[in-house]
C-alpha cells in the first residue's frame, strides 16, 4: 500500500459516445475488471499515465443519459460519484465524454454532474464525425462558458487528441475548477432547501446538492431509499416540497430538465457553427417545403396522399379480418346454442364488439408506417414550423407546437410535453388546446364512418378528403379557443422561439418498423383489455333486463311477420327496452338536433371514458338487434341498412350524409377521454381547468354537430 | 339461479372490477408524475430532445 494513493478519475458519458474506446486508448493494457458490490454491474478500472503529472486511476462508469436513477447501472454511477460505494473513494475529478455532434443532449448529463461539485474535464469525442458534418465547435468559448473547465476535441477511434485529453485531466486535477451550475427558479430552490434540511435533521447526513436534487426530482425515490430514508415522514416532506414547486408554477418532475436545458441553451449560444454540403442540400429542400404559400399547400397534399394510401392499402386486409371475425362467430355461436345468454355474450358482445374494433388494425399499421417515415425523415419538425407560422397570431407560442403535434398521436404525451414551456400561462393555454388535436383514437371512428358511408357513395377521393377535413376540424376550433384564452382570459405575453430543424435524412427502416410495431401492439392490447372489458359491460347493459312479455308483445304487434324477420323484430324489441336502450331513448332528444338516433346516442354516451369505444358499442348494439344466429356480424352492412323506425324521419336511413358528418364532427371536438381529463387535472394542479376543458369541448362538439347536420339536410341534395 | 346466469354475472363482474382497478392504478401513476398508460412517455419528455 502506497501512502499516497493515485488520484481517482471517473469516466462519465452517454452510451455510445466512445467512452470505452477512449478508456482503452488512455489505459492501454493496464486494466482491471471487477464487480460493484451487490449488483451485477462491471467495474472497469485502469491506470493512466499523465506524463510529468504522474499517474491516475481511471474508472469507466456505465453509460447513461441522466442521473435520474432508475436502473442499477444509473444508481451505481450516482453512488460512485458521491463516494457512497463501500471500498471505493470519491473521484477526485470527472472526465465527461460527450458526442461532439450532439452537444445539447449530451451536455444535459454534464449539467447534472456539475451539481456534484467534483472538478471536471470535458472531452468532445467523435470529432471526426463532427468535421464530416461540417460542424465547427468553438472549444475555447465553451470552456470559458463552463467556468474555465478544460474542454478538448478528440477522436478516440482515430487516436486523435488523446494526449490533449491527458493534459486536460492533469489540468482538472491541478486547478480543481468546478463547472458553472444551472440556476434554479426560486420555488425549486426553496423546495431543495427544505429537502436538504429534512435529510440533515432526520438522518444526520450532510447531503450534497446533487443528492438533494435526486431525492426531490426522482419519482422512483431510489436515492432516498439509499439513505435509508423511508416511511410517512419522508412522504410528507417530499409532498410538501413538491407542492411548493407546483405552486410556483412548475411541474416537480419537469423542473429539473427545464432548468438544465435553459442553462445549456445560454451556454451553447454561438458555440457550434454549422456549415457544409449536407446543410445546404437541406436548406434547398426547405426553401420549397417551407415556402410561405407552397409549404402549407404541399403539407395538405402530403396529408391527403397519406390518408388516400392508408384507405387504399388497408381495404383488403380489413376485409380479411372482417371475414375472419364472421367465420369465428359462425363457428363459435352454435357451440353455445343450449345457453342463449352465454351465446349472446360471446357472439354479440365479445366477438362483434372487439372484432369491429380490431378490423381497423391494418389502417393503424399503415398509418403509423407513413407517419414514422415522415417523422424520421425530418419532415414532421417542418410541419410544426409551418403550423407555427400559420397559427402564431392566435397567441400560442412556438413552443406550443411540439405538444400540439404530439397531440395528433395521443393527447397525453402532448399534455406531458407542455412541461417544457416555462411560462405557466402559456403552458395552460397549450394544455387546453392539445385535446382538440385529432388523436389516433379518433381514427377508427372516422375510418368506420368514411369507409361505410362516404367511400361507397361518393368515391375514395371524398373519403380521403373527409379524413383530412376531420383532422383539421380540431385545429380550426383550437385556434379561436386558444386566441380567446391567451388574449382575454390568461393574457399571455408572446415569447420568441426558435425551432431547431433537424437535417433531412433517409428514414431508418428499423426505427420506422419499431414505431409501427409499438403502435400496433398497443392497439391490439387495448382491444384485448380495455375494449374487451367495456364491451362486456356494454353488452350486459344492452341485454338485460330480459322480460319474456317484451317478446310476446312484439309478436302480437306484428302478426304478419314470420321466421327470421320476426326473430329480428323480437331481438330489436329486447335491445330497445334494455337498460342501455331506455337510457339512450331518454337522452336521445338531446342529440336529436344532431341527427343521432338512440343507438348512436348510446354509443356517444358509452364512449365518454374513451372515444374509440363507440366502434365496439355500435358493434354490440347492432349485433344484438340482429340476434346471435345472424350469419354476419358485420357492422358496416347493419349500419347501412338501419332506418328510422318512428318520428318525422321514419323510413329514411339513420346514417345519412348529414348524420355521418355530424357524428364525425362531434367526435372530432368532444372531450371523450377520461385519461386526458385526468392528466389535464394533474398537469394544471386541479380539476378546475380539466372541467372547463371538458365542458367547453362537449358544448362546442354539440353545437358544431348540430350546425353541420342542420346545414347539410337543408342545403345538400339527398344522396 | 342457474349455472349460465352465474357464469355471465361472473364475467361482467370481473370486467367491471378489472376496469376499476386499472383506473385506480392509473391515478396513482399520474400522481407520481408519469404517464398513466405506463408507456414511459413522461420520462422521454424530460430526457430526450
Ligand atoms: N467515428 C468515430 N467513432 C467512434 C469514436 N469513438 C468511438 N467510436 C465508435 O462509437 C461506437 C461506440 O463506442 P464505445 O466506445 O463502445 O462507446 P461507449 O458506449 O460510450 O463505451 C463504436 O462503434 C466506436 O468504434 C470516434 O472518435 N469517432
Amino acid at each position: 500500500m502506497s501512502p499516497e494513493p493515485e488520484p481517482l478519475v471517473a469516466l462519465v458519458g452517454n452510451p455510445n459516445t466512445g467512452k470505452s474506446t477512449l478508456f482503452n486508448a488512455l489505459t492501454g493494457l493496464r486494466q482491471r475488471v471487477g464487480n460493484y458490490p451487490g449488483v451485477t454491474v462491471a467495474r472497469k478500472s485502469g491506470q493512466c499515465d499523465l506524463g510529468p503529472a504522474g499517474r491516475v486511476e481511471l474508472v469507466d462508469l456505465p453509460g447513461l443519459y441522466s442521473l435520474a436513477a432508475a436502473s442499477p447501472d444509473e444508481q451505481v454511477v450516482v453512488d460512485a460519484l458521491t463516494g457512497r460505494i463501500s471500498g471505493d473513494r470519491r473521484p477526485d475529478a470527472v472526465l465527461l465524454v460527450v458526442d461532439a455532434t450532439n452537444l445539447l443532449r449530451n451536455l444535459f448529463l454534464a449539467s447534472q454532474v456539475a451539481e456534484l461539485g467534483v472538478p471536471m474535464a470535458v472531452v468532445l469525442n467523435q470529432a471526426d464525425v463532427a468535421r464530416e458534418q461540417g460542424l465547427r465547435i468553438d472549444v475555447g468559448l465553451l470552456s470559458r462558458r463552463l467556468g474555465g473547465v478544460p474542454v478538448v476535441l478528440a477522436s478516440a477511434w482515430k487516436g486523435e487528441g488523446v494526449s490533449e485529453v491527458r493534459r486536460a485531466i492533469a489540468q482538472a486535477l491541478a486547478d480543481r475548477r468546478l463547472a458553472v451550475r444551472a440556476t434554479w427558479p426560486a420555488p425549486v430552490a426553496a423546495a431543495l432547501d427544505e429537502v436538504t434540511a429534512a435529510l440533515r435533521s432526520d438522518l444526520g447526513v450532510e447531503p450534497t446538492a446533487a443528492e438533494a436534487q435526486r431525492t426531490l426530482f426522482d419519482a422512483a425515490g431510489s436515492t432516498a431509499v439509499r439513505f435509508g430514508w423511508t416511511g410517512p415522514r419522508r412522504d410528507l416532506v417530499l409532498r410538501s416540497a413538491r407542492d411548493k414547486v407546483r405552486r410556483g408554477g412548475y411541474n416537480p418532475f419537469a423542473a429539473e430538465p427545464l432548468a438544465h436545458y435553459a442553462h445549456l441553451r445560454v451556454l451553447l449560444e454561438g458555440v457550434v457553427e454549422e456549415g457544409g454540403a449536407a446543410r445546404s442540400a437541406s436548406a434547398a429542400v426547405d426553401r420549397l417545403l417551407l415556402h410561405r404559400l407552397l409549404g402549407p399547400v404541399l403539407f395538405a397534399a402530403i396529408m391527403l396522399g397519406l390518408f388516400a394510401s392508408v384507405f387504399w392499402l388497408a381495404k383488403f386486409p380489413m376485409g380479411w379480418i372482417q371475414d375472419g371475425v364472421d367465420l369465428l362467430r359462425g363457428y363459435i355461436a352454435p357451440k353455445f346454442a343450449a345457453t342463449p345468454m352465454l351465446q349472446s355474450l360471446v357472439a354479440d358482445g365479445v366477438i362483434s364488439g372487439v372484432g369491429a374494433f380490431l378490423s381497423f388494425l391494418p389502417q393503424i399499421l399503415i398509418l403509423f408506417l407513413f407517419v414514422g417515415i415522415l417523422e424520421d425523415s425530418g419532415y414532421m419538425a417542418r410541419a410544426a414550423f409551418i403550423m407555427d407560422r400559420l397559427f402564431s397570431w392566435c397567441g400560442l407560442s412556438g413552443k406550443s407546437f411540439v405538444p400540439l403535434l404530439s397531440g395528433f398521436a395521443c393527447a397525453i404525451p402532448g399534455l406531458l410535453s407542455t412541461r417544457t414551456i416555462e411560462d405557466p400561462k402559456a403552458r395552460l393555454a397549450t394544455a387546453f388546446a392539445v385535446p382538440f388535436m385529432s388523436c389516433s383514437a379518433r381514427f377508427p371512428v372516422y375510418a368506420l364512418m368514411c369507409s361505410a358511408f362516404i367511400g361507397p357513395v361518393y368515391g375514395s377521393g371524398w373519403e380521403s378528403a373527409a379524413m383530412v377535413g376531420m383532422h383539421c376540424v380540431g385545429l380550426l376550433f383550437a385556434v379561436p379557443v386558444a386566441f380567446i384564452l391567451t388574449r382575454f382570459v390568461l393574457r399571455v405575453r408572446p415569447q420568441p422561439f426558435v425551432l431547431e430543424l433537424p437535417r433531412y435524412q433517409l428514414p431508418k427502416p428499423r426505427d420506422v418498423l419499431w414505431r409501427m410495431w409499438q403502435n400496433a401492439a398497443e392497439f391490439v392490447s387495448k382491444a384485448g383489455t380495455v375494449i374487451f372489458a367495456i364491451t362486456v359491460i356494454v353488452w350486459a347493459l344492452s341485454y338485460f333486463p330480459r322480460d319474456p312479455a317484451v317478446a310476446d308483445r312484439a309478436r302480437t304487434a306484428e302478426p304478419s311477420l314470420t321466421g327470421e324477420a320476426l326473430e329480428r323484430r323480437v331481438q330489436a324489441a329486447y335491445v330497445e327496452q334494455s337498460w342501455m336502450g331506455r337510457f339512450g331513448k331518454a337522452v336521445q332528444p338531446v342529440f336529436d338536433p344532431c341527427g343521432f338516433d338512440w343507438k348512436i346516442t348510446v354509443g356517444v354516451l358509452a364512449s365518454f371514458p374513451a372515444r374509440e369505444v363507440i366502434v365496439s358499442t355500435l358493434g354490440v348494439t347492432y349485433s344484438l338487434g340482429e340476434g346471435a344466429e345472424a350469419d354476419s356480424g358485420q357492422l358496416r352492412t347493419a349500419m347501412q341498412s338501419a332506418r328510422w323506425q318512428e318520428g318525422p324521419r321514419a323510413g329514411s336511413p339513420i346514417f345519412s350524409l348529414a348524420a355521418v358528418l355530424a357524428l364525425m364532427v362531434f367526435f372530432a371536438l368532444c372531450s371523450q377521454c377520461g385519461a386526458t381529463v385526468a392528466t389535464l387535472a394533474q398537469e394544471t394542479g386541479g380539476w378546475k381547468w380539466a372541467f372547463a376543458s371538458f365542458a367547453t369541448m362537449t358544448v362546442l362538439a354539440w353545437l358544431a354537430a348540430t350546425g353541420v347536420y342542420q346545414a347539410v339536410i337543408r342545403f345538400a341534395p339527398p344522396a | 339461479m342457474n349455472v349460465e346466469a352465474v357464469i355471465v354475472s361472473a364475467c361482467v363482474g370481473a370486467a367491471f372490477g378489472w376496469l376499476v382497478r386499472r383506473w385506480i392504478a392509473a391515478a396513482r401513476r399520474r400522481r407520481d408524475g408519469s404517464c398513466a398508460g405506463g408507456c414511459g412517455c413522461a420520462d422521454k419528455v424530460g430526457k430526450g430532445r
